[in-house]
């Protein structure tokens, strides 16, 4: 419950942040009538102008707008676009766009992961090889390289060269199939891009902590006992190495979401990432300000989700109810090893 | 071939003759096992006693085969039945013919894994039981060392049973493998000095009833003492004295052993008896001493155990390697010069009727 | 086909380096035989990259490369339809040769010199919001390390807030109100970067503030400035150079993203702009060399920076700061 509260005051202070920048800083007014809202001594604009503050609410204090905006936003009605028509509403191009940018993220955190895994467990369990350095070397090169860079090289070989994917992302269904019109391939250079950056990220972190799993009395018990090689790295010392790759995969959200404007942008996917770009160069504040709150929601979310999970993975946490007891203490605690990691940006 | 059958009873279970085992470190080979000769006979308990660093454990882990390959030399001789060892992939011995018991059974237990489902791999994979037989005789197990409440525990998390506890499950992991040899790597020391005497006993016990042999690793002669037929004591990777456990109490030769028995306490020792702890540490494995490797540290040390390293004197079944040892005439003798002189070949200083 | 024994064995093989396997159970084995800590020759090669990229940077105007502005138009002679040899301009863009060895682009200017001349405004970016990052970043971490109570718990919050931001969506959303003059791309991204020094900042400002020699230095009646300058600065700042190091590298691939969405620094072509404008499906399939030259320095020049700054902090031990809770 206290958690649930520290969630909502952290979103509060945000939007408000957002609500207060915008309004500050940019000229809402312009953007929804254009040069009619500088031309004062013309009566028709000034009727004009008059309109649209009452349908805006904008003749009403920051502080007021910001209650009304917060009010209808709990219940859904994200509000009217900053447009000269105001249509559609904020809540259905809301609704029309999230879908993609979820599979887009559903897609590349899976890649990332399932690459992770296994490519860290074959490089942990031959710590030092040649084989693991190769993948470490590899690893840096994948974590140094911006995803719009990777964007390039993916997109001018598997689409331009090899032709393997399609060149343009065209919104129709269906999901599944591998031919270029199917939207799983369409998504899959995309995801690839987000995925693999990510999944440099998570080997790195996870093989460091498998070795010093593998050190354990414990690996040297399973093995003793004859547990399979495949068994002993699966099942016996991957499940307690996982906590950090749980962390930094939840507090990738952030970095996969920045992604997803550079990538969603390239690859002209209209998703909420290429929707944030134009809503803010169109200065359409309302959308933006929706978008930002949704990113910081499932942001939340989803670290709520990696603290619920650590108690799955391991039972000593299920019993520590305090272990999460605040927002602040478990945030303290998971942001930290990030430093640690080479991160892009969010 | 033929003979094997008939002689089967007599041939020792585990024989080494000049094991030795290396690590390649940056500074050259550390030396950790250098030439151990020892022979184990079926159903009979030797201790192997030892300070840390002596190349007690990588003794058992190298016979065992469990430690990394890359970056160890093994030479020698090790047979298993009679099936020679060195060189050979040891993999089917795993869960089936060795079984080993570690030092400390928080960390040798998988923190995430139910303790129930641990003691069943070795029942799933190599005696191929249903997960109902599994589960069934893990429960006869835990009741034979003596957990309460057999089928509760099988789904408990190690951290949520007592030091003791979770040493009985590791001895169920061993009893449900039904070896014929079973490594106790120091099985006590990390718990309740309450608990330590139970848990040998119930490892004494267990051993006697399944015809198992075992190796007692331990760094304290007394628990060995009245456990082990027979006691190696360990020093620099070298063997320093091995006899029949009654033999080595009564007639200790080496001071490696008789200075490591005056270092632990004992019921007899009058209330407020000075322990006496072994001056120095252990020896550099990597470029060792010449000469005898506990010389830098023994009271008995004279210039030629400086140059010379001791051979093995045998005496029946007790075998030593010191030109000093204890109550013999040369050796009170090498005492005596060097208290006299208040300090030995090696410049280690003494003081009248300090070390024993 | 590997054999099982094979494979099994090196399971072991973390341990090859020092024997950390038996590390822990036989003391005297990992007592002298730890290896010794090097930068190594990687280190060192990053370390001449990143130098002679800044070189080049700094030096651009006076360096006798081509003039990036400049339109290379190359002719040939071409027989027109009466049977006249005229002199005739090729369609740009040019792909690599002695001339030019990384191409042109499609006004057929250098793209060697182009990229040369992007690092300027690339790397100003990153080093200023280092700069930025590390000295409010700094100052905040370390005031509420030092001082812990109020000031800790409100800079801390500024702290929380800031990193569960959508940072990107920020940085477009000030860069897109206000300007886009080198200042502002670099204050805003590091604006961002706060959040993330200060935490280090403070940590390790309460780690060293326990640590005996601070204790003594107050016992001895130091004053508090004194011992923030004198004692904990030099002690806080070996993993703040290293994080610093990753800041500037952030910056840059930040910098290059915000470039790559149309919203950096306005008239100078930046490496994330030049790869903007070679990534165009056409360009890209007629002249990949246009986006890839950008792409290989940027890529460089952050994986270099990555780099030193891992090895910097293994050298350092630094990595036990990052994971410690509070």
């Amino acid at each position: 419950m206290k958690r649930l509260l520290g969630l909502g005051l952290l979103l509060t202070v945000i939007s408000m942040i957002t609500f207060a920048a915008m309004n500050l800083l940019g000229d809402p007014l312009f953007n929804i009538l254009g040069p009619v809202a500088e031309d004062v001594d013309n009566p028709d604009s000034v009727k004009l102008i008059e309109e649209a503050k009452e349908q805006y609410y904008l003749d009403k204090s920051l502080p007021e707008r910001y209650v009304r905006w917060a009010g209808d936003f709990v219940t859904g009605d994200f509000g009217v676009r900053f447009s000269a028509t105001g249509q559609p509403p904020v809540t259905d191009l809301i609704k029309e766009r999230f879908p993609r940018t979820l599979q887009l993220m559903l897609m590349a955190q899976l890649i990332a992961v399932g690459l992770a895994i296994p490519w860290a467990v074959n490089a942990a369990s031959r710590a030092n090889s040649k084989t693991d350095k190769a993948s470490t070397v590899t690893a840096f090169a994948f974590v140094s390289l911006p995803n719009f860079a990777l964007a390039i090289i993916l997109f001018y070989v598997f689409s331009i060269r090899l032709d393997w994917t399609p060149d343009v992302y065209t919104a129709t269904d269906p999901f599944w199939g591998f031919t270029h019109d199917h939207k799983l391939m369409q998504m899959l250079l995309p995801a690839l891009t987000l995925g693999m950056g990510s999944a440099a990220g998570y080997q790195r972190l996870l093989r460091t902590d498998l070795i010093t799993t593998l050190q354990q009395d414990f690996i040297l018990m399973a093995r003793s006992k004859g547990v399979s090689r495949r068994k002993v790295l699966y099942k016996h010392a991957l499940r307690p190495s996982l906590f950090s790759l749980i962390t930094l995969a939840a507090i990738n959200i952030g970095y996969l979401i920045g992604g997803a404007l550079v990538v969603e942008t390239f690859f002209r996917i209209p998703g909420l990432g290429t929707a944030v770009v134009e809503a803010v160069l169109r200065e359409d504040f309302p959308v933006v300000l929706a978008i930002v709150m949704i990113v910081a929601t499932a942001f939340l979310v989803f670290n709520y989700l990696a603290d619920l999970l650590y108690g799955v993975i391991d039972p000593r946490v299920r019993e520590k109810e305090n272990y999460k007891e605040s927002i602040f203490c478990s945030w303290k605690r998971r942001v930290e090893p990030v430093d640690a990691t080479v991160e892009a940006p969010t | 071939m033929l003979m094997t059958y008939t002689t089967e009873t007599e041939e020792p279970l585990l024989t080494l003759d000049d094991y030795r085992i290396g690590f390649k470190t940056e500074r050259g080979l550390a030396k950790a096992v250098d030439g151990v000769s020892l022979t184990l006979k079926r159903g009979q308990t030797l201790g192997i006693v030892g300070e840390s660093g002596s190349g007690k454990t990588v003794l058992n882990r190298g016979v065992m085969g469990l430690l990394a390959a890359r970056n160890t030399i093994e030479s020698g001789s090790a047979k298993f039945n009679g099936q020679e060892l060195v060189g050979e992939n040891r993999q089917s011995f795993w869960g089936t013919k060795i079984a080993m018991i570690f030092q400390d059974p928080m960390t040798s237990l998988n923190p995430v894994m139910k303790v129930g489902n641990q003691v069943m791999e070795p029942l799933r994979q190599h005696k191929g039981l249903s997960k109902s037989e599994a589960k069934q005789r893990v429960a006869e197990i835990f009741t034979l060392v003596g957990i309460p409440e057999p089928t509760k525990r099988l789904d408990q998390y190690p951290h949520e049973l007592s030091g003791g506890m979770r040493q009985r499950v590791m001895i169920s992991i061993a009893l449900a493998i039904e070896p014929d040899l079973l490594i106790a790597d120091e099985p006590t020391t990390s718990l309740d000095v309450t608990v330590q005497k139970y848990i040998l006993d119930l490892l004494t016990r267990i051993q006697k009833e399944q015809g198992m042999s075992m190796v007692l690793i331990t760094h304290d002669l007394g628990v060995a003492r009245g456990r082990a037929d027979e006691i190696l004591v360990m020093y620099g990777g070298h063997v320093m004295e091995h006899a029949p456990t009654e033999e080595l109490f009564e007639n200790m030769m080496h001071p490696y052993t008789a200075a490591l028995f005056s270092s632990i306490p004992h019921l007899h020792h009058k209330k407020h008896t000075r322990l006496s702890p072994i001056p120095g540490t252990p020896p550099d494995i990597v470029d060792p001493p010449i000469g005898c490797r506990f010389a830098s540290r023994c009271a008995y040390a004279q210039e030629r155990c400086l140059t010379e390293t001791p051979p093995m004197t045998y005496d029946g079944d007790h075998r030593f390697a010191c030109y000093f040892p204890v109550k013999t005439p040369q050796g009170q003798e090498a005492l005596e010069k060097n208290q006299k002189r208040g300090h030995t070949a090696s410049g280690l200083q003494i003081r009248k009727g300090k070390v024993a | 086909m590997t054999t099982y024994d094979e494979e099994t064995r090196d399971m072991n093989e973390p341990v090859s380096e020092d024997s950390t396997e038996l590390g822990s159970l036989d003391a005297s084995l990992a007592v002298g035989v730890a290896p010794k800590k090097q930068l190594g020759f990687g280190f060192w090669l990053s370390t001449f990259w990143v130098v002679l990229i800044t070189l080049l940077a700094v030096l651009a105007p006076i360096l006798p490369i081509k003039d990036p502005t400049e339109n290379y138009i190359i002719t040939e002679t071409t027989e027109n339809l009466r049977g006249d040899l005229v002199e005739k301009p090729v369609q740009p863009p040019y792909s690599l040769d002695g001339n030019h060895w990384m191409g042109t682009d499609k006004d057929a200017r250098d793209m060697l010199s182009r990229s040369i001349f992007g690092a300027r405004i690339s790397l100003a970016v990153g080093f200023i919001t280092a700069l930025f990052g590390l000295l409010v970043g700094g100052a905040l971490g370390m005031l509420a390390g030092y001082f812990k109570g109020w000031a800790d718990k409100i800079i801390s919050s500024i702290f929380i807030i800031s990193l569960s931001f959508p940072g990107l969506i920020l940085a477009i959303l000030v860069v897109a109100l206000l300007d886009r003059s080198l200042w502002t791309v670099s204050i805003t991204i590091g604006v961002l970067a706060v959040a993330p020094v200060g935490r280090l900042a403070r940590a390790q400002t309460i780690t060293f503030a326990e640590r005996e020699f601070v204790i003594a230095a107050e016992a001895l009646g130091a004053k508090r400035s004194r011992i923030i300058v004198r004692e904990m600065l030099p002690n806080v700042l070996i993993p703040m150079a290293t994080l610093s190091m990753l800041v500037v590298a952030i910056a840059i691939v930040a910098e290059g993203a915000l470039a790559f969405l149309g919203l950096s620094v306005q008239k100078s072509a930046t490496w994330g702009k030049l790869i903007l404008i070679g990534s165009d499906i056409n360009t890209l399939e007629s002249a990949p060399w246009i986006a890839f030259g950008p792409i290989i320095f940027l890529f460089f020049t952050v994986a270099s920076l990555n780099y030193m700054s891992d090895r910097l902090r293994d050298f350092y031990d630094v990595r036990d700061a990052y994971d410690l809770y509070d």
